[in-house]
């Protein structure tokens, strides 16, 4: 007996299935302030396509466009040519409430102008399936104390946003993704502020959500090993530029490293046949 | 974890009411002629009872033809002032917005300076001259309103920013029109328009444009808070909202209209009556959190409290003598300001 | 959520909702002052602000709204009905001792309702139209008068007097006014005026408009002021005055001393230093009753006179109770001339002794 009213969509039932779920086609960007100047920012073709349950890393070193490929997905700008479609269809045609149901956008951090608590905050990821004017029902407070719990975030459920540390409040941005019941899970350089500690609790946690929710994740970083150790496909891009899309283990080669974050370093594979990253000093 | 239903919203709502109701109550008692309500009571009773046709007692003309019009007249301005502060502290996401921060009031005021001004000119009938006033307010407010919405608007779209820093403008530059229009005024009009700045009750409203300014309030809360789980999202950031499922550019629209309208309203009947829209919206935020769906009834029901309070206190405090209620909210205003400050509220 | 809570709510809110209509819509029953006394005879007359106004034939309570009407009443006689004035009609001193009832601009509307009045006074200068509409809202009759010239203001006074029911204590009061101001227009004839600043304000500089009734009792004292705007209260700047070079500075004070205080604080300013009649103290203090559009600015405008063109009254040295003392009214207080200003003309020393023979 759901209250919640999610938009159904053809393709919805292949969520349970591997086929492809993101399609990304040589999709290109441009970005210019003023329309009569040469464009300040380009991001060339490029195309991937992942899988329910799989964790795709966008790899690069800054200003690389990683985030604006994110931006893409997410379906709040619209490609310069090509097209991105989430289970057959094309994001940006989708309405803003349908496709806040299918698609969860996990920013670095949250500006919240007056604190509120932390289950407040889980529970604003219901909003897409709320028409208008609407009080939660039981339902949606059981989905965001399940989504607490996935984070082991429970605990914190009750604190006010602005007492909580940078590890937590990114646990609770998180629940509150989990909260849409996503499609599809987008993370911006999630761990950032993080300690190493935390940083291999998201990504482990994410792997495990991954698999068992049948999310796809996109997380865009720029920490070699983590993506290394925790992808099932990388995506590397360099000023725009898309070098090489695969797994870790065929993307994270020495000599394309060395190109595109020019500093010298060696790949080893690690038991699990994960490559994993050493960087020497520069002299 | 204790999310907002509706129960809790309406009881919540009851106590307000119910406190309204109360200093309704000793507002009608107090004034510069003191009045028994008990008396006033019985003989309210005998009317309906159609005992008799008018009341026998003095005050009772008093009480029902001079404060009664003034204290509804207030709820009305004060829940309208405390909505649109709300909204646009919502909208801008900005702690310090009040409603006449885009303008609104700086227009409505150069809209009842032209107006007197043509007035001064016109031999009109005195009815006519009574709601020119109000009428020329009003279509200062409107064009203002008009005016700020084009300048804030970026690729096509109100941009939060660029309409703060349009408000902005058009305040100082309105402002400075009107300095130089006061100085045109003759004494009485100068005098009635320092008042009028102030923010004043004490003139009565023909009872038409009374059920205008209910009816706009109605319509403009109720647009405002078909939007109120949005706002919620918005005050993170319209990225974040807009993937949370907001329709960014509509809510703004809606919001922005019908806030500006009800301060239009608002301001055309009493002039520019501050810090009702500034503070009670953080007070009410401070006592119920700031979940709109609760934020936005308890900001109407609070700014009418806190109006009524003020204009019972304006009226009553240098009896025989009315001060403007515009000055007992300053007075009142600033220090709760500072307060709030100091807690890092605001 | 019980769904029988809600509902109680709300029927609970629709009831009290109930209650405050019903308590609202009877209003428009009982507008107007409810009233056992025994009919009154009205009519119609039309006031200054082009509103017909019924008004009782002879009112017997009445609130005045402005301090030159309160004047004006004592002049008439009339004082026994008036039941309320203004926090500033302070003269006669008799009228500080009536019922208050606010300002003239923010009077307090339950106070004039609470009196009972059958007709309330008020200006046009000073007076908000609002008070007018409020007093018509509650049915409590409102009579506007207006002057622009000193005959606006003795006109008035017959108007106010027949308004009142005694038209004859109009008649002896304005015919004693015309006749003085004849007596003056005689003492005056063929001297030039002189031309006068009359300073409202001096920070900013703020002067009387030639429409003003203040610009024509200052012609009738044979004085011309300097200023020619449209406006009622024109911001004058000092290069223009000085471009101008008035003969003498007019201050309006309620006591000489106040004037006096109010020259000499220009004496040594920049800017006034260069007029001819602060270097030459060529300065006159007149009572603040100029201000006021009542009978009482018959007296200011002999004492400008007596001060400007002190030549004009020397020949006839004043009887006792002479006609710029004898007031109309007996009761009321008489009206204390200001002292002359010192001045350094020739004409000094005989003004004083004019001035003794008081």
């Amino acid at each position: 007996m759901s209250t919640a009213v999610r938009h159904p969509l053809p393709g919805d039932a292949s969520r349970a299935t591997s086929d492809v779920r993101l399609s990304v086609e040589q999709v290109s960007y441009a970005y210019a302030p003023n329309p009569s100047q040469a464009p300040l920012f380009t991001l060339e073709a490029l195309s991937f396509q992942a899988k329910p349950g799989e964790v795709v890393a966008i790899l690069g070193p800054n200003a690389s466009g990683k985030s604006t490929l994110l931006q893409l997905i997410a379906g709040s700008l619209l490609p310069l040519s090509g097209r991105i479609f989430l289970n057959g269809f094309e994001t940006h045609t989708l309405p803003v409430k349908t496709r806040a149901q299918r698609i969860a956008l996990v920013q670095q951090e949250s500006r919240l102008l007056f604190p509120s608590r932390a289950w407040e905050f889980v529970m604003q990821g219901r909003h897409p399936y709320h028409p208008g004017l609407r009080f939660e029902s039981d339902e949606d407070i059981a989905i965001a104390n399940n989504a607490l719990a996935q984070v082991g975030a429970s605990h914190l459920a009750d604190r006010w946003m602005d007492k909580v540390s940078g590890g937590e409040k990114q646990r609770i941005i998180l629940a509150r993704a989990l909260a849409q019941q996503p499609l599809l899970l987008l993370l911006d350089e999630p761990t950032l502020h993080l300690d190493i500690g935390a940083q291999v609790d998201l990504l482990e946690s994410l792997r495990r959500l991954a698999a068992q929710n049948r999310y796809t994740v996109v997380v865009v970083t720029h920490e070699l090993n983590l993506a290394g150790e925790y992808a099932d496909q990388v995506v590397l891009l360099q000023r725009g530029k898309c070098l090489r899309v695969g797994t870790p283990a065929s993307v994270l080669q020495r000599e394309i490293l060395e190109q595109v974050f020019q500093a010298p370093l060696s790949v080893e594979m690690t038991a699990s046949g994960r490559p994993r990253v050493t960087l020497f000093s520069n002299k | 974890m204790r999310p907002l239903t509706l129960t809790r919203l309406l009881l919540r709502c009851a106590i307000l009411a119910a406190i309204l109701f109360g200093v309704v109550l000793l507002a009608l008692k107090l004034g510069a002629v003191q009045v028994s309500l008990y008396g006033l009571g019985k003989d309210l009773v005998s009317v309906l009872l159609r005992h008799t046709n008018a009341l026998s007692s003095d005050y009772g003309m008093i009480v029902l033809d001079i404060r009664l019009p003034r204290i509804l007249l207030g709820i009305v301005v004060g829940a309208s002032l405390s909505v649109a502060g709300t909204s646009f502290q919502a909208l801008l996401r900005n702690p310090l917005a009040d409603p006449y921060v885009l303008g609104v009031s700086s227009g409505a005021a150069l809209g009842a300076i032209l107006a007197l001004i043509v007035e001064s000119h016109m031999s009109l009938s005195p009815e006519m001259a009574g709601l020119i006033t109000p009428v020329g307010a009003f279509i200062g407010a409107a064009l203002t309103i008009s005016a700020v919405y084009l300048l804030g608007l970026r690729d096509g779209e109100i941009d939060s920013t660029t309409l703060l820093l349009g408000g902005i403008i058009t305040v100082s530059f309105l402002n400075a029109i009107i300095m130089f229009l006061m100085t045109t005024l003759s004494g009485s009009n100068l005098r009635g328009m320092a008042f009028w700045l102030m923010g004043d009750l004490s003139t009565p409203q023909p009872r038409s444009l009374l059920y205008f300014l209910c009816l706009g309030f109605i319509i403009a809360s109720g647009a405002i808070y078909t939007t109120a789980s949005d706002l919620n999202l918005l005050l993170a950031g319209e990225k974040e909202a807009m993937h949370l499922g907001v329709d960014v550019p509509r809510v703004r629209i809606v919001v922005y209209l019908a806030a500006s309208v009800l301060t239009g309203l608002a301001v055309s009947v009493s002039g520019a009556i501050g810090y009702i829209g500034l503070l009670v919206p953080h007070v009410m935020r401070l006592i119920f959190g700031s979940d709109h769906r609760m934020l936005l009834p308890a900001s109407a029901l609070g700014g009418a409290i806190a109006i009524v309070i003020a204009d019972t206190l304006a009226r009553t405090v240098t009896a025989p003598t009315d001060l403007p209620v515009g000055a007992m909210t300053a007075a009142a205003g600033a220090p709760l300001f500072l307060y709030l400050l100091r807690r890092r509220i605001a | 959520m019980h769904p029988s809570w809600s509902h109680a709510v709300r029927s609970a809110g629709l009831v009290t909702l109930a209650t405050f209509a019903f308590t609202v819509f009877p209003l428009d029953a009982q507008s107007s002052v409810s009233s056992t006394a025994a009919p009154v005879t009205t009519h119609e007359v039309v006031d200054e602000f082009g509103r017909m106004v019924r008004v009782p034939v002879a009112p017997t309570r009445i609130v005045s709204l402005a301090p030159s009407l309160t004047e004006t009443i004592y002049a008439l006689g009339a004082q026994n009905h008036l039941v309320g004035d203004t926090d500033f009609c302070d003269y006669p001193p008799d009228a500080q001792k009536k019922t208050k009832v606010g300002g003239a601009i923010n009077p307090n509307l339950e106070e004039i309702a609470a009196l009972h009045p059958d007709l309330v006074l008020v200006t046009r200068e000073i007076n908000r139209l609002e008070t007018v509409r409020a007093l018509d809202t509650l049915g409590i009759p409102a009579y506007a008068t207006d002057a622009h010239s000193v005959d606006d203001i003795i006109s008035n006074t017959q108007k106010l007097a027949d308004l009142l029911g005694i038209p004859e204590a109009g008649k002896t009061l304005t015919a004693d006014l015309r006749m003085r101001l004849a007596k003056l227009q005689a003492k005056l004839k063929g001297i030039p005026p002189t031309r006068v600043l009359f300073i409202v304000w001096t920070e900013p500089l703020i002067s009387i408009g030639k429409n003003t009734f203040i610009a024509d009792a200052l012609n009738k004292a044979d004085a011309t002021s300097i200023v020619d705007s449209p406006r009622d209260w024109p911001q004058m700047s000092l290069e223009e005055v000085v471009h101008l070079q008035p003969d003498y500075l007019v201050f309006a004070a309620s006591h000489s001393e106040g004037g006096a205080r109010d020259f000499e604080a220009l004496v040594d300013r920049p800017g006034w230093r260069n007029l001819d009649a602060v270097r030459n103290r060529h300065y006159a203090v007149i009572s603040d009753a100029v201000n006021r559009p009542a009978p009482r600015i018959v007296s200011a405008i002999e004492d400008l006179a007596h001060q400007l063109h002190p030549a004009a009254f020397i020949e006839a040295p004043a009887p006792e109770g002479s006609p710029a003392l004898a007031s109309p009214n007996p009761d009321a207080e008489p009206v204390t001339p200001t002292p002359p200003a010192r001045y350094s003309t020739g004409a000094q020393r005989s003004h004083e002794e004019f001035a003794c023979a008081r």
